[in-house]
């Protein structure tokens, strides 16, 4: 169950990825229409933070290419912004909030510039959108995971972009602050923006997302929620990894080489 | 106190150019090795500073004489050799961090010693300088050495100053730099270069066994008194500059004294006073606002036993009654009535102890703190009634007022907790 679409925001082309010589994404191949909220489910290790660190460039693919806005991701950078995993970073690191949010603004300034009042202002406005303009000055280890969540969402609002991945914006999040943000990415989108969210609660997916993508190691489907959220490729989606997958796995790992590597 | 005034009043210009040189070194030290302490590195400025040994004894050979220029490029080379090989290795084989900085840092260090053993037997009468280079002496410089380390120092500055926004991306969250099109790799490769910098320019005055010191120390030391970037680079590059004046002084006063080790044991002392003493993190307040905390607990549980006697319609209690209540607590005990007494909470008549009305209100709040929140135990959380007092005793001295209003509107303001005792309230 996988829906192409004409003229696409995203297009991936049989993506395979690998993390040393581990194949952790198996010939993905989507497209992606605009101005949708598309949210990417999967369970644990299925590669949906793989699949969108691959689409940022941050881990090389195997074989395959991803194309954004018709142009490779290069030329189509400032275009795009991304939201790591919170996890992924040290909260203890001497920052304020508002210096987190600033860094949005980097990728605009490019090397050397620094950030000046019109930065400021940006990054004010993204902190009121997400509601934490009362923490401006607050050291970022103080903050509860939530709140470190909507830091990270205001950053990547700094950056005006007009496709959005974000990396698990719900873990640890209160259920108040989930559907405020889910309401924020709804009028991102419906004003023309595409928001990729990668997310494990099947339920509240069923409620927000217009597009679904469903990922285990392969893709299972990609297409609008009402098409897609069925019983049967939720089986197919979390009902345990592909047997002969998993050994052909492990027989890759354990060669000297990687043969998927053209 | 002569040689203090000599010293600090600059009246010998070759002071003056040592403690600008120290100054320089100790501000361009302490700031990238700000940057490598938060980005968790600190160790790798350890296995740079012992690697330019080798460095330094091939640049002194090829120079034949203890030429600055080949000194530094040699050791700047073989410091550089060493940051790559780790890097490398960490890439290329499964050897995890520690166990390749360990083995860098012997490998390299101990082919320096054996090439400046190699050096000494050799006779050269230009050597007797180079021993300063293990443990430093900022006194011997002279004005040539002072140009190329003071010059490269600023460099460093500089470039750091110029790359603020970068490095503090680098450090805090280099994904999210290569996600916005930054050349992170070009910008790690960079600060790699300033770290090497930094250790050569520190060879002379601090010595190579020292330097990882006046690297991480002043950056882990100033971290104790904030929490933003910009004061901490400040106070990391003052605690330097004083440490590094400091073991200047006392190597120009007593002869033969090197520089680096009472560098480090300044810096050692400002960093013992930063973890004792800052507010927030440092142990003694620490220390201090726990011993006020069990003080009020003792206060808390005397005024509840006070009042829980006036429940059962007695007008207090006897000294005698409360020791045999909380029993081997005497001293606390005793310092609790002490301390009530002074705030007029309680009134003490020959041994008899019993609450003021000022005393009956507080005492009435921590009474219905513990069973409001033996109730929301028990409701909310399903807990039962049996298991509810022991989290209610610590509760009690922690909830706040606004904690307090919401609990009441949660319960409902209720009369009963779940040992059907009243919820105390003060009458309208």
């Amino acid at each position: 169950m996988i829906t192409q679409v004409e003229n696409p925001v995203l297009e991936i082309h049989d993506l395979t990825v690998s993390y040393d010589q581990n194949p952790v994404l198996w010939n993905v191949d989507l497209s992606l229409p605009s101005g949708k909220l598309v949210g990417i489910l999967g369970p644990n290790g299925a590669g949906k933070s793989t699949l969108i660190k691959s689409i940022m460039g941050l881990i090389p693919p195997t074989s395959g290419y991803v194309r954004i806005f018709d142009k490779p991701l290069n030329d189509v950078r400032a275009r795009i912004s991304y939201v790591p995993q919170r996890e992924s970073v040290d909260w203890n690191f001497p920052a304020s909030v508002l210096d987190v949010v600033m860094m949005g603004t980097y990728g605009k300034l490019g090397l050397f510039r620094r950030p000046g009042k019109k930065e400021k202002d940006l990054a004010m406005q993204c902190l009121e959108q997400v509601g934490m303009t009362g923490f401006l000055k607050r050291q970022i280890s103080e903050l509860s995971g939530g709140q470190q969540q909507r830091v990270f969402i205001a950053r990547a609002l700094a950056q005006q972009a007009d496709l959005y991945l974000m990396d698990e914006p719900f873990a640890g999040v209160d259920m108040a602050t989930e559907t405020a943000i889910f309401q924020l990415l709804k009028e991102m989108a419906d004003s023309g923006k595409t928001v990729l969210v990668v997310h494990h609660d099947i339920h509240s997916a069923m409620n927000f997302f217009d597009w679904v993508i469903m990922l285990n190691l392969h893709l299972v489907a990609s297409g609008p929620k009402e098409l897609v959220i069925t019983e049967d490729l939720l089986r197919k989606t979390y009902g345990g990894k592909l047997n002969l997958l998993t050994k052909v796995t492990d027989l890759i790992r354990n060669k000297d080489f990687n043969p998927l590597k053209s | 106190m002569e040689d203090f005034l000599y010293f600090f009043t600059f009246q010998d210009p070759s002071i003056t150019w040592v403690v600008l040189g120290i100054t320089l070194l100790g501000i361009g030290s302490a700031y990238v090795g700000t940057f490598s302490f938060l980005d968790k590195k600190a160790l790798l400025g350890d296995a740079i500073s012992h690697a330019v040994l080798p460095g330094i004894c091939l640049g002194f050979i090829l120079a034949g004489e203890k030429n600055p220029v080949y000194i530094v490029t040699g050791a700047f080379l073989s410091g550089a050799l060493a940051t790559f090989l780790s890097s490398w290795l960490r890439k290329n084989t499964k050897l995890s961090e520690d166990t390749i900085i360990a083995t860098i840092l012997s490998v390299f260090f101990g082919v320096g010693i054996v090439m400046l053993t190699g050096l000494q037997k050799s006779g050269n009468p230009e050597i007797a300088g180079l021993n300063s280079f293990i443990f430093g002496n900022a006194i011997g410089i002279s004005e040539s050495d002072l140009m190329i380390y003071g010059g490269l120092s600023l460099t460093i500055i500089m470039v750091l100053t110029l790359f603020l926004k970068e490095f503090r991306l680098m450090v805090f969250d280099p994904e999210y730099g290569k996600a916005i099109g930054f050349p992170m790799e070009a910008i790690r490769f960079l600060f790699n270069v300033l770290m090497i910098l930094a250790v050569v320019i520190g060879i002379q005055a601090i010595g190579v066994v020292l330097m990882a010191a006046l690297l991480i120390t002043p950056g882990a030391a100033a971290r104790f008194w904030t929490d933003r970037l910009h004061p901490l680079l400040i106070l990391a590059a003052s605690f330097s500059i004083v440490s590094g004046i400091l073991g200047t002084y006392i190597s120009f006063v007593i002869p033969q004294m090197p520089t680096g080790p009472w560098v480090v044991v300044f810096l050692s002392l400002i960093a013992l006073l930063s973890f004792m003493f800052s507010p927030k993190s440092g142990i003694i307040f620490r220390y201090f606002s726990r011993k006020n905390y069990l003080r009020k607990t003792h206060k808390d549980h005397l005024m509840k036993a006070l009042y829980k006697a006036r429940e059962e319609n007695k007008e207090g209690l006897s000294i005698e009654e409360i020791y045999e209540l909380y029993p081997y607590q005497k001293v606390q005990i005793n310092q609790s009535i002490k301390d009530l007494l002074k705030e007029g909470f309680i009134i003490k008549n020959q041994l008899f102890i019993s609450l003021t009305s000022k005393g009956t209100s507080d005492a009435m709040r921590i009474v219905r703190l513990h069973r409001l929140w033996e109730l929301y135990l028990n409701e909310s959380m399903n807990i039962a009634p049996d298991h509810v007092h022991e989290s209610a005793e610590q509760m009690e001295h922690l909830l706040t007022p606004e904690l307090e209003a919401m609990l009441e509107k949660r319960l409902n303001f209720p009369t009963l907790d779940p040992h059907q005792e009243t919820i105390p309230r003060e009458k309208p």
